[in-house]
């Protein structure tokens, strides 16, 4: 099999390289999209690419391998044995943490539905901890605790239902759930994954600083609700800095999109494309060779 | 029946006015603000429009009435109007089930969307600091 059948797995690396670059600044709304769809392609070529390799064990049953003896059947440049296994196992590997993934996000939103029914699109739950969360769903509803409410002004109460109210219009818990598929079958990815999380963030929060109109006012709200934060509790998955970027993204003017790192994604995305097409046409000519 | 239907279409006109907010969210900021009262301290109209800065009266008291008729505030008169608390039974079985939520596992807190992370000393100490030259 020709070299082409690796690349979609070389090709994840530059997605390694620029996913944290791309938090750095621009539209983050663009960004977020732009990255969880190279994500997804590269996540999918990498099952490609693996399934393609994997497939090659086949060449081992005994059956087929009275073929090889045939030299018209010989396939062109044979995948080693030891690669194909590695394959599988990986592909194996990254289905398992998917499946686990999954699991873990749709049980948890299952059971913060199952929190309160929700009324004008809201459920309180009488708690000193201050908490907001975005419930996805149709319509999906906003889940914020006594805590964050005493917390925060009545000013800042609105960039925060404005803020979780974005994620819920733009379903960013979509776009984070694809993104952290994408890392379970290819690990490369994971950087992608925390880039997305921290990017619907920032989308959120210029969504929320252009409907309340008031920059510094959301960067007070953000500012608040994290010092308010029970320190206890585990980093919830995020780096601490996370709080502290997103008051200085504030401070800043709002972002224009850069439209010159995009076209770099969507070459990246192409040469995926690209890639999986000619690995594939090599694999079918294997694939014709044996049988 | 026509001074109703002219104080609906009032009360229509100045919700239209005062809604630079997407819809539906005036209903959770005027629960938000009820959730500072308590039976022993209920929030008034004017309570709650100061609170809520660019609303008109006639907005938050429709919009009170009409969360004291879905169950969600209760009230009681004090002097001439009404003054409404958070309706907390609702609430209290939320704060359970929440609680479930979170202490049943630590990986389910990675998942959720939070508003704010948690933070290390020194991100604190730059926050705290954000605050300070604001205000």
């Amino acid at each position: 099999m020709t070299v082409a059948v690796y690349l979609p797995l070389l090709l994840a690396l530059p997605l390694f390289w620029a996913a944290p670059r791309l938090t750095r600044g621009g539209s983050p709304a663009l960004a977020a999209r732009a990255l969880t769809a190279v994500a997804a392609v590269a996540g999918f070529a990498t099952v490609w690419s693996l399934g393609l390799l994997a497939l090659t064990l086949l060449d081992d049953v005994p059956p087929l391998r009275t073929l090889d003896n045939h030299p018209v059947l010989e396939p062109p440049e044979p995948v080693p044995g030891p690669i194909a296994l590695v394959a599988a196992l990986l592909l194996l590997g990254g289905a398992a943490r998917l499946a686990v993934d999954l699991h873990r996000r749709l049980g948890t939103v299952r059971r913060l539905r199952a929190v309160g029914r929700p009324r004008a699109g809201l459920v309180v739950a009488d708690l000193p901890a201050p908490m907001a969360v975005a419930v996805p769903g149709r319509p999906g509803h906003l889940l914020v605790t006594t805590g964050i409410l005493r917390l925060l002004g009545p000013r800042e109460r609105r960039v925060l239902f404005a803020h979780e109210r974005a994620h819920l219009r733009h379903r960013h818990s979509a776009l984070v759930m694809v993104a952290a598929a994408a890392a379970a079958v290819n690990p490369l990815l994971a950087p992608a994954r925390e880039a997305v999380g921290y990017l619907v963030e920032r989308w959120a929060d210029e969504d929320a600083a252009a409907e309340v109109g008031d920059r510094d006012l959301t960067a007070q709200a953000v500012a608040r609700a994290a010092l308010g934060t029970v320190p206890t509790w585990p980093a919830l998955g995020i780096d601490g800095g996370v709080a502290v970027r997103r008051v200085r993204a504030l401070a800043e003017p709002a972002p224009s999109p850069r439209r010159g790192r995009l076209a770099g994604l969507v070459v990246l995305a192409v040469a995926f494309t690209a890639t999986m097409a000619v690995a594939t046409i090599a694999f079918v000519g294997l694939a014709r060779a044996w049988l | 029946m026509v001074t109703t239907a002219i104080g609906a279409a009032l009360n229509w006109v100045t919700m239209t006015k005062d809604s630079r907010r997407a819809p539906g969210t005036l209903e959770a900021e005027v629960m938000a603000v009820l959730w500072q009262g308590s039976p022993a301290a209920p929030v008034t109209p004017s309570d709650a429009q100061a609170q809520l800065g660019d609303l008109a009266y006639n907005t938050v008291q429709t919009i009170l009435v009409r969360l004291h008729e879905k169950g969600l505030a209760e009230r009681r008169k004090v002097g001439r109007s009404y003054a409404y608390w958070a309706a907390q039974d609702a609430a209290t079985t939320a704060a359970a089930q929440m609680n479930a939520v979170l202490t049943g596992r630590a990986d389910r807190q990675a998942v959720l969307q939070q508003f704010a992370a948690t933070l290390d000393e020194r991100d604190m100490a730059i926050l705290r600091e954000h605050l300070r030259n604001q205000a």
